[in-house]
């Protein structure tokens, strides 16, 4: 877990905690997740039961925009676009109809799209913000976090910020002491909730 | 005659001489898959001729290996269905015991995650009663498995192969009732097994399950049952056309002691019983006939020796 500063999986059972470490690994890597976090404190005590995660995301900025994910090529009368990555494409093409009309843009292949009679420049173009991969961050996050938690500890609460997140799971019904661990488990990385 | 489980490996070129062979010897072939060029034969045959078939198979490139779970079907029962216990570890051990023949059946519970709201109901455990045995996939942390285990294991009555998280020993001392085999080490994890340590555990699962039923065949020895499985397969393979039809890739499903059969049961339960092995022995004497609870297939549990008096 090169990426991420401080990562600790704390467990009254020491084999099952070494086995979470593995599983949080092996999550956030499928998901994609660990360039994102910056700090993550895991923290499981089967006899209550409880499952408490805290964390600490990365600052994530970049938009997508056009022209990351293609080449724009100006001709005579349309703009032809190279894509170079299909991630965005469908985001995309829902822009290009709505701004542009139905009528004004065509996909003759998988990779490529071509823009007629447009009044906007190659420039203006690639500047159009087609997806912002932050928004979608929470949504996965969450996901990676249920996958990690044991299966159940269906009862939850999931707090995330613009940059902390805190996540809590039992069987039981939850009380102020899962709180208390959260605020307990911050203060472990030196933060606040 | 003995009959050994083996799985017969070759090329499709002649491979008929060795199905013609097995039959010849008195063997049953319990499942053969066409793979490409490839031909996979489960079956059992007599334990004296397994060399001949090996010689004889030996100049068309087929290979003859020991298939100790050939003729069995196992319970793989999941905690749930759920992201968290699939596909790894219960699918990788699901197709392990399947490679070296078993028939498994994945059995995921609706309630069978967490600690206190953890339970078992009636289809489930009568489902998986209806396995030669059941291989119980649990989780990473003692606590949990000490206090569900009690409740996961009510009424179950066929022998039970646990893997879990913590070591062998610790499983040993903290589940009750005791079980027939323990795996320890091999609890929830969330990626494919294909390290060799994993795969070492994976043969350590074979192992345990191989040795947990050895000892059901010494005991199924002691009073031996009426009549082979394998010889009911190819009686109802004989006589009752209807099975052909059945889609399934196992339209007859082997067991150590008796026999699933993919037909309607309001339907064909009489059929059944009236289907003549030899000399006017019905399979109804020598056999129960039972719906399934596994969607409406017929479950047939051959009676022993010492009910029936006979053995064909």
């Amino acid at each position: 877990m090169q990426a991420i500063e401080y990562f600790e999986v704390e467990c009254t059972e020491k084999l099952g905690g070494e086995y979470y470490k593995q599983i949080t690994n092996d999550v956030l890597l499928d998901h994609n997740l660990l360039r994102v976090i910056h700090k993550m404190h895991v923290y499981i005590d089967p006899k209550v039961p409880i499952f408490v995660v805290v964390g600490v995301l990365k600052k994530v900025t970049t938009l997508v925009k056009v022209g990351d994910i293609a080449n724009v090529n100006p001709q005579e009368g349309k703009l032809t676009l190279s894509i170079s990555n299909e991630t965005w494409l469908a985001p995309m093409l829902k822009i290009f109809w709505d701004r542009f009309g139905k009528d004004h843009v065509d996909q003759p292949d998988r990779f490529t799209v071509i823009l007629y009679g447009v009044t906007a420049g190659a420039q203006e173009v690639e500047e159009i913000v087609i997806a912002d991969p932050s928004k979608a961050l929470y949504k996965d996050l969450v996901y990676a976090l249920r996958c990690i938690c044991p299966e159940g500890f269906r009862v939850r609460s999931e707090n995330y910020g613009a940059e902390k997140f805190s996540f809590v799971a039992s069987e039981n019904t939850l009380t102020d002491a899962g709180m208390a661990l959260v605020r307990e488990k911050f203060a472990l990385m030196g933060m606040t909730p | 005659m003995i009959l050994v489980p083996i799985t017969y490996r070759g090329g499709i070129y002649r491979h008929n001489e060795i199905i013609d062979l097995i039959e010849d010897l008195g063997g049953y072939i319990i499942q053969k898959h066409m793979i490409a060029q490839e031909v996979v034969i489960q079956c059992f045959v007599p334990k004296d001729d397994v060399e001949l078939i090996r010689a004889i198979g030996k100049p068309i490139a087929g290979e003859v290996t020991d298939s100790p779970l050939v003729g069995t079907e196992i319970a793989i029962v999941s905690m749930s269905l759920e992201i968290h216990h699939l596909p790894h570890p219960s699918c990788d051990i699901a197709e392990y015991v399947r490679r070296l023949g078993a028939k498994s059946n994945m059995v995921g519970m609706a309630r069978g995650v967490g600690k206190r709201i953890a339970g078992l109901n009636d289809e489930e455990r009568d489902v998986i009663n209806e396995h030669d045995i059941a291989v119980y996939l649990l989780g990473n942390f003692e606590t949990c498995i000490e206090y569900k285990m009690p409740v996961l294991l009510r009424g179950i009555d066929v022998p039970v192969v646990l893997c879990g998280g913590p070591d062998k020993d610790v499983l040993e001392r903290i589940v009750e009732p005791k079980v027939d085999g323990y795996v320890g080490n091999v609890g929830r994890f969330m990626h494919r097994t294909k390290e060799s340590e994993e795969l070492t555990k994976l043969d350590e699962i074979i192992a345990e399950i191989t040795r947990v039923l050895s000892k059901r065949r010494e005991e199924l020895a002691k009073d031996p049952l009426s009549v082979s499985p394998a010889r009911l397969m190819d009686v109802i393979r004989e006589q009752v056309p209807a099975i052909l039809d059945v889609t399934s890739p196992t339209p007859l499903t082997v067991q150590m002691s008796g026999l699933r059969v993919k037909l309607p049961y309001d339907t064909y339960a009489d059929v059944l019983r009236k289907t003549e092995i030899e000399d006017g022995i019905k399979i109804g004497d020598i056999a129960d006939i039972e719906p399934s609870r596994m969607r409406d297939y017929i479950l047939v549990r051959v009676r022993p020796f010492s009910e029936t008096n006979m053995v064909i």
